[in-house]
């Protein structure tokens, strides 16, 4: 059962450098979710931890030793890849067991014809029998032992990959972006099932989506990257509600949060170019900075009233609540238009506003987060 | 062991399981190929004879010198260039034709297909035995079907003019049959909806031809020109067995003068000279061909 | 050509049909004829049944059979031999970058250009020196020498299909290199291998330069030295010469007949993978 340090990690493909330095700490069974776009390294991550990849330099312990050059197995990990890459030419039962038989095999029974038999007379062995199908149950797939994987659904398919996982009693579970080919609803189920699964085993997973739904709703802990670097590290509600920076603040959060730039001028903010209006709250320095407030802790009020004037231009119905966005009357043309220029309200059950509406938008100061303009960095005030 | 040395010893095998992976195969090839190309290739610098292989003495370039001032050996490379340049130029043509001819499906389509493959199925010695029969200048069907005609027999393989068409008629019936399943490979890999594009942008058949369908299986065509350009300095069975490089060395390729002067004339270090000319015939024609290639890689990826 | 009427399409295949049938066809005629008819310039257009028994009993008189076997010893030999080491070549063409890589795979194209005769003489003293002359066994190894590159071509091809997740999957199961190839890789490339074995066990069949040379004992001739000894000899009769070699022909003849699909199928993933 270790604790996983991950010391100074770096990862180069000949000149490109993909991961220039991590370093984390990750407590025995945590569900740690690695988050980012496509690209920013979260996968390479994960097979450096596997032992899939080489690590290009830094230091990686496992319980305090220096695990850098262990093989797969001396880690004691298993691995979820999204594709699930079960062997097709095997059965479910034959895929579940594989790992067993493997720590069984002596090293002349690879040979051609003496492995099949070696494999089927393990298969049928008692020991690695029982524990095959008490996994199988576990997970609800004792009906489909005998099946290939080519009879199977894309969520039965996913199940066997875990039962292939679990059977081995590893200490660290790795799972990379196992849910991303499963539709919506089953994907839901599956986030479910993966959790309790953790809580059963009580075991460290290290979790890689890009999804963060998924990391919000499992994880006990976050890293999200970007390009390699760490953005953030924490619980998910210690990142939502502060996340570190712009990145992290408009990757968190569906829809993101809002980041209006401002000029901060004493009490007085001047959206560019021309909105202005007085504020009460906390202030960072004087000059450009970033205003960032959740969509949920707009209010949407009638014309005239709240600092921000603004115009509906989009209204999403969802049933449960509405998400509408505004665009701000700040004077701005074509050339002054805001990043993602619209800012997002959400409100509770269906709201009928008609498209072009005048409104005014208003929030209480302690919602604010404050961002610096310049680095993306989020300001302690 | 320790950890450390297990590991150590981990990340050795680890680096050379390539190694070990590819050892093997590499070994035979050298024992079993490559050391006798050595050897030979050593061997044509020496005047070995056959009694005595191994102990030719050095006489450097002697034998080529020799080569070059032996007339035989200008009329077996005029014999090779034009044996390979017809075997490609008429064995590639008919391959593709038949592969046209059997694109489009129909009933009985894959008996058609059967026997088109018959040359290339049938052994080399089989093949040599009906043809010597067929081509028999007394009772061959060949000369049956000329007489029947009202025309005069042919000396298939016995007359200088006739040797070498003869031989040639065997190999085109031996490699179109290999070219037709490589085109015909390649016909059906061309993605229909481009074909399908082209005619709905208005194009007629020719058009469509030469614009997409062409293209798409020139590589395939290459490949095989190349393979049967290469097999056609190679061959020997087929024209040791139907004529043994007569009638006045008219069929004598390099190969077969290889065979000639190694066990007829026993004189290994000429023989050797022989093969090596032949060795980089063949070479240079795979290097013309990678040439080519990359070539219109280039010129593809510049459309 | 493609948009050939039918007519003319089919005249063309008729024609074709016709000039690659005849030869086999006019075995299996020569062979069902009486040995009376074939020198009168009047030799009967068709096969005539009739004749097929004695024809059947005066093969088994020649040592047809014995050829045979010993044929079928050598290309199994040839077979098993070029997909051992195939398979090993192949899977770390593959999977492997190291050094040479390119190198070798240069080496292996050269094989298919260099003629058998040009290594015939150093083969010969070679094999005297290792005692492998006269044997079957050193038939199967210098035969194999020129299939061992196509399998690899071959099996290469085939294993760049399959995904590394799936060999990576069976690392994490704790399974080693070798394993991964022999209990994953080659079940799932069974078709590949299936075509590589074909192609060398024809390859074994039908070779006659070396079985020609490096064999002394009659007892030991496979079919293709057996049938190139009837030509310019005329105590065995034509029928039986060439009832004996459409016999010898018959395997790859049937063969082809039965797979041809799959070879074009084959060759197209080959072809358009490159």
């Amino acid at each position: 059962m270790p604790e996983l340090i991950l010391d100074n990690l770096s990862k180069s493909f000949g000149d490109t450098t993909v991961i220039p330095s991590l370093s984390a700490t990750i407590p025995d069974g945590e569900f740690l979710v690695l988050l980012g776009p496509s690209g920013c390294g979260k996968s390479t991550l994960l097979r450096m931890i596997a032992g899939l990849s080489d690590i290009s330099s830094g230091e990686l312990h496992f319980d305090g030793i220096r695990a850098n050059g262990w093989s797969p197995k001396q880690r004691g990990v298993a691995f979820v890849f999204q594709s699930y890459a079960l062997y097709p030419h095997m059965t479910v039962r034959g895929n579940i067991s594989f790992p067993l038989i493997m720590d069984a095999f002596r090293p002349w029974h690879h040979l051609p014809g003496v492995n099949s038999f070696m494999r089927r007379r393990l298969m049928a062995s008692p020991a690695i029998s029982q524990r095959t199908e008490a996994i199988a149950n576990q997970l609800e797939l004792g009906a489909l032992l005998e099946r290939r994987p080519a009879g199977l659904s894309g969520g039965q398919r996913q199940r066997v990959a875990l039962a292939r996982a679990l059977v081995r009693n590893p200490s660290l579970y790795l799972l990379d972006e196992p849910l991303s080919n499963l539709d919506a609803k089953l994907r839901m189920q599956m986030r479910a099932e993966i959790s309790s699964l953790h809580h059963k085993v009580g075991k460290t997973f290290v979790y890689v989506t890009h999804d963060q739904v998924e990391a919000m709703t499992m994880a006990t802990r976050i890293i999200i990257l970007d390009r390699g670097v760490v953005q953030q590290i924490g619980a998910p509600d210690e990142i939502y509600a502060a996340p570190a920076n712009t990145f992290v603040a408009r990757f968190i959060g569906s829809p993101a949060m809002n980041l209006i730039p401002v000029t901060v001028n004493e009490g007085r903010l001047t959206v560019p170019p021309a909105l202005t209006f007085f504020y009460e709250g906390p202030l960072p320095a004087a000059g450009p900075q970033i205003l960032g407030i959740r969509p949920e802790k707009l209010q949407l009020l009638s014309e005239g009233n709240g600092p921000l004037p603004a115009q509906v231009a989009v209204v999403e119905s969802l049933g449960a609540e509405t998400v509408i966005g505004c665009r701000l009357l700040s004077g701005a043309t074509e050339e002054h238009l805001l990043e993602h220029d619209l800012i997002f309200v959400r409100m509770p059950g269906v709201q009928r506003i008609p498209i072009g509406t005048r409104c005014g938008l208003g929030f209480a100061p302690g919602d604010v987060t404050w961002f610096d303009a310049a680095t993306g960095q989020r300001r302690a005030s | 062991m320790s950890e450390q040395a297990t590991t150590g010893l981990r990340r050795f095998g680890a680096r050379a399981l390539p190694h070990a992976f590819i050892l093997p195969p590499i070994a035979y090839l050298c024992l079993f190929m490559f050391w006798p190309l050595a050897r030979q290739m050593w061997m044509s610098l020496t005047d070995a004879k056959l009694a005595t292989p191994n102990e030719g003495q050095f006489v450097g370039l002697a034998n080529y010198a020799r080569l070059v001032e032996t007339p035989a050996f200008y009329a077996s490379l005029k014999v090779t260039l034009v044996y390979a340049t017809s075997a490609v130029v008429l064995g590639v043509t008919l391959g593709v034709i038949s592969a046209f001819a059997i694109n489009r499906p129909f009933r009985g389509r894959a008996v058609v297909r059967a026997v088109l493959l018959f040359g290339w199925a049938v052994p080399n010695v089989a093949a040599a035995l009906i043809w010597l029969w067929m081509f028999n200048e007394r009772s061959g069907v060949l000369n049956q079907i000329l007489t029947g005609v009202g025309l005069s027999r042919l000396r298939w393989l016995t007359s200088i003019d006739w040797a070498m068409p003869s031989i040639l008629m065997v190999t085109i019936w031996q490699v179109a049959p290999f070219v037709m399943l490589v085109v015909l490979a390649a016909l059906q890999s061309v993605p229909d909806e481009v074909r399908e594009a082209a005619r709905v942008d208005g194009a007629d058949p020719l058009n469509v031809f030469r614009a997409v369908t062409w293209p798409h299986i020139l590589p395939a065509v290459q490949l095989a020109g190349l393979l049967v350009a290469v097999w056609s300095i190679r061959r020997f069975d087929i024209i040791y067995l139907l004529t043994g490089g007569g009638p006045l060395g008219s069929t004598s390729t390099l190969v077969v003068r290889i065979r000639q002067t190694a066990f007829e004339a026993h004189e290994l270090g000429m023989a050797s000279a022989y093969g090596a000319v032949g060795l980089v015939l063949a070479l240079l024609i795979a290097a013309i061909h990678q040439l080519v290639d990359r070539r219109r890689a280039r010129w593809m990826a510049d459309r | 050509m493609n948009h050939l009427s039918k007519l003319p399409r089919f005249l063309l295949l008729g024609i074709l049909a016709v000039l690659a049938g005849l030869p086999v066809y006019w075995m299996a005629t020569t062979a069902l004829s009486d040995e009376s008819q074939l020198y009168m310039n009047r030799q009967v257009p068709w096969p005539q049944i009739g004749n097929l028994g004695s024809l059947l009993s005066a093969i088994a008189a020649v040592p047809a059979g014995r050829w045979m076997v010993n044929s079928l010893i050598i290309a199994t030999g040839t077979t098993v031999v070029s997909l051992l080491l195939g398979s090993l070549a192949g899977y770390a063409l593959s999977r492997f970058r190291f050094q040479g890589r390119g190198f070798i795979g240069f080496l292996l194209f050269m094989t298919q250009v260099v003629p058998e005769a040009l290594i015939l003489v150093p083969l010969y003293a070679m094999f005297i020196t290792l005692g492998l002359l006269n044997d079957l066994a050193g038939l199967a190894l210098a035969n194999a020498a020129f299939s061992l590159p196509v399998a690899t071509f071959i099996i290469k091809g085939a294993v760049d299909t399959i995904p590394h997740e799936i060999e990576e999957s069976a690392l994490i199961d704790n399974c080693p290199r070798f394993g991964i190839l022999t209990m994953i890789v080659l079940p799932l490339i069974a078709p590949s291998l299936a075509a590589a074995a074909v192609i060398a066990f024809f390859a074994g069949w039908n070779e006659y330069l070396f079985a020609s040379t490096f064999l002394m004992d009659r007892g030991l001739w496979p079919a293709s030295v057996g049938l190139a000894s009837f030509i310019g000899q005329y105590e065995t009769p034509l029928s039986v010469v060439m009832g004996t070699a459409l016999l010898f022909s018959l395997p790859a003849i049937t063969f082809f007949l039965i797979i041809q699909r799959r070879i074009v199928a084959g060759l197209t993933s080959g072809a358009v993978k490159g």
